[in-house]
């Protein structure tokens, strides 16, 4: 074995122009699924979170029944037991009850159908990002009341600024005519264009008064601290919940609130293996190609090899062990480039500052930023793979290499 | 048999199986030879010819499982058939006293005292519910016209239609199939009529898919200033368990002299 060892790392030196393309096309091959796995994840935590850190948070402890109907039937009483029992999770990192209702806003001939959402000024910031979204004027805040925050387009498209008092129109929880003035406190810039022409906040206090809803609210929102986090957490959490026989609580993660957030995710991830697939099965080929040819061209030496006693198994394990010297020796240089070029630009994210790429970037609701992310997962799944595919590749010219026979292959040229 | 076609024939029968329980056809009599679907939609049309305006009190009644009790809304109405303007003004609750409504097409302007403030309702809070109740704005606005927006079926006749009260009536069952530029947000509407005082009995709404969205019964036919109206009607919105909102007409009367200034948007937000 030692032997063979040796004989195999000469082997690969003796055409250093050919063994170093077949190298280069390795380690570019790694590099390339490294690296763009590594984008495809940083791309989807970050759709994850900002997706999360506007609607839903991680978790949404709803009425049972609230996910299918979206309608005032199903509140939950956001009481002391069920905060103590929210904050008695050490995963929870952050609490924010809501009341989500639909109405008209209108300032004086213009009137716009809107998502309006009573939020708690205080623990609001705790989950989502809407505080910090303000670019005019200020969030809401627990001692103004009747106080509301627009999206940029909907302020826009209603020709409101601050100070203007807007009404609010709608049907109670009560069946009555539900309709209040409200003073334009901020303005805020949501990602999303279709949720930025129709989303508006106001205190939690307030929507629940003009809701006539009580005490209770439409979901409570949890922050924890990462999306793989958020299963766990919600089966703890659908233990740990006080019984409510009267009106059960349902608790639910990101991707059961924004299933099309998680299809698109996964849709993504299906075309970008398909892509790196394609790439690593061309990688293959050039490995095969290569000791193929390594293999004709020595048809005589190997004819020797076997004259001198070598066994054909001796042959095979010899071949097959120079292309796994190629493989491994691409794979280490691909993985010494790939993963500090993975960890640089988790650190230093890509702003798109063009406006057609901040568009195309828009309509799925996210900052325009590109953003990678390590996983360990990712270097060894990818390194597997690839030397999988090239132990498969050097298979044949192995084979073949072995079944030569002594006198035919000293006759070759 | 893949999951989605297992799903796809089950949604087959399923609208196979609704459909059959909805279809009045069952134990239909073929219809009278005498009159034709659209004649009979003519004769109803006629019940209300000539009418130039009308005044009402009504009193509606919402019933929903959300409420411990029913909620009642007491309104006055003027309505001027020639010019297709309405006006309404809520009596009752307190709390919603003044409000009002003015409808001049294709627009329907609500006014709130409390706040001061007039709305237009837009389009896309026309199939919203007006005033909590399981009618919407666009019952109040609608501007189809029941002969010339729609194609008439002739189902067939019901022998003896139990309507919302009084001893069941023989029936004329048609379908009402809207045109495609009219403007109707329904798919079909299955109307039955009362063979004898050719006034609707009920109504029946379906969706462009064919799903039965609501039922509005209507009762309490008397007679005023010698035509056949009715003074209650009951909607009923089937995708919405347990609710049903009630109107009754305290009064009703037609042709009473109605000053052209109740249309107007300065009447509309009068203070009292």
């Amino acid at each position: 074995m030692g032997l063979e060892l040796r004989l195999a790392w000469r082997n690969v030196w003796r055409n250093p122009r050919r063994t170093g393309l077949t190298i280069a096309a390795t380690v570019f091959a790694v590099f390339l699924v490294v690296f763009f796995v590594a984008m495809g994840a940083g791309l989807h935590e970050k759709m994850i979170e900002d997706s999360v850190r506007v609607h839903s948070g991680h978790l949404t402890v709803t009425g049972a029944g609230y996910l299918e109907h979206k309608t005032l039937e199903y509140g939950v009483s956001f009481d002391p037991p069920l905060l103590a029992a929210l904050e008695g999770d050490p995963a929870v990192a952050g609490i924010a009850p809501r009341l989500t209702g639909f109405g008209l806003l209108s300032k004086t001939a213009k009137a716009q159908g809107v998502m309006v959402m009573g939020v708690d000024p205080e623990r609001e910031g705790s989950v989502s990002t809407l505080p910090e979204r303000v670019i005019e004027g200020r969030f809401l805040a627990n001692g103004t009341a009747r106080g509301i925050v627009l999206g940029s387009r909907l302020a826009a498209n209603l020709g409101a600024t601050l100070g203007d008092e807007l009404l609010l129109y709608s049907v109670a929880y009560s069946l009555e005519m539900a309709y209040e003035l409200f003073t334009v406190v901020g303005i805020m810039r949501l990602p999303e264009p279709t949720l930025d022409r129709r989303f508006a906040v106001i205190r939690l206090a307030d929507a629940q008064e003009f809701f006539v809803y009580g005490d209770l609210v439409t979901e409570v929102a949890l922050l924890t601290s990462s999306a793989e986090a958020a299963a766990p957490l919600a089966e703890r959490l659908r233990g740990e919940l006080p019984e409510r026989p009267e009106s059960p609580i349902s608790v639910h993660t990101w991707n059961e609130v924004l299933p099309e957030l998680e299809q698109l995710i996964l849709l993504d991830d299906a075309q970008m293996y398909i892509t790196l697939a394609i790439l690593v099965i061309v990688v293959a080929f050039g490995i095969l190609n290569t000791i193929l040819m390594a293999v004709l061209e020595r048809t005589r030496e190997l004819g020797v090899l076997l004259a001198l006693g070598f066994r054909p198994a001796a042959i095979f394990r010899l071949i097959y062990l120079e292309s796994l010297m190629l493989a491994g020796v691409g794979l280490c240089i691909g993985l010494a480039l790939a993963i500090p070029a993975v960890f640089w630009f988790e650190a230093h994210p890509i702003l798109l500052e063009s406006e057609s790429m901040t568009a195309m970037v828009e309509m799925f609701g996210m900052e325009p930023v590109m953003t990678w992310k390590f996983k360990i997962t990712n270097p060894i799944g990818s390194a597997a793979t690839i030397f999988g595919v090239a132990t498969l590749a050097a298979l044949y010219p192995a084979w073949k290499a072995s079944r030569a026979r002594p006198v035919d292959a000293l006759r070759a040229v | 048999v893949s999951v989605a076609e297992a799903g796809r024939w089950t949604a087959i029968l399923c609208v196979v199986l609704v459909g059959a329980g909805t279809a009045p056809a069952a134990d239909l009599l073929p219809p009278d030879a005498d009159l034709t679907a659209r004649e009979v939609v003519s004769r109803v049309e006629d019940n209300m010819r000539g009418v130039k305006s009308s005044t009402c009190e009504a009193t509606m009644t919402v019933v929903s499982p959300r409420l411990p009790a029913p909620r009642e809304v007491r309104f006055a109405c003027w309505e001027d058939r020639d010019g297709d303007r309405s006006f309404i003004r809520i009596l009752a609750p307190a709390k919603d006293e003044g409000v009002g409504f003015l409808k001049i097409p294709p627009n329907l302007w609500n006014y709130i005292p409390r706040v001061e403030r007039t709305v237009r309702i837009p389009p896309s809070m026309m199939m919203q519910s007006w005033m909590g109740s399981d009618f919407t704005n666009d019952d109040l606005v609608r501007e189809s016209s029941a002969l010339d927006d729609y194609e008439h079926g002739f189902l067939g006749v019901d022998p003896a239609f139990a309507g919302l009260d009084g001893p069941p009536r023989r029936a004329y069952v048609l379908e009402y199939l809207p045109h495609e530029d009219a403007p109707v947000v329904w798919g079909r509407i299955v109307v039955w009529v009362d063979a004898e005082r050719f006034v609707p009995l009920q109504q029946e709404f379906f969706d462009e898919d064919g799903v039965l969205l609501r039922r509005m019964r209507l009762g309490d036919v008397r007679e005023v200033q010698g035509r056949s109206v009715p003074h209650l009607w009951s909607m009923v919105p089937l995708d919405k368990e347990g609710h049903e909102t009630r109107l009754r007409y305290q009064s009703l009367r037609f042709d009473e002299p109605v000053d052209a200034s109740v249309f107007t948007k300065r009447n509309l937000s009068r203070r009292e």
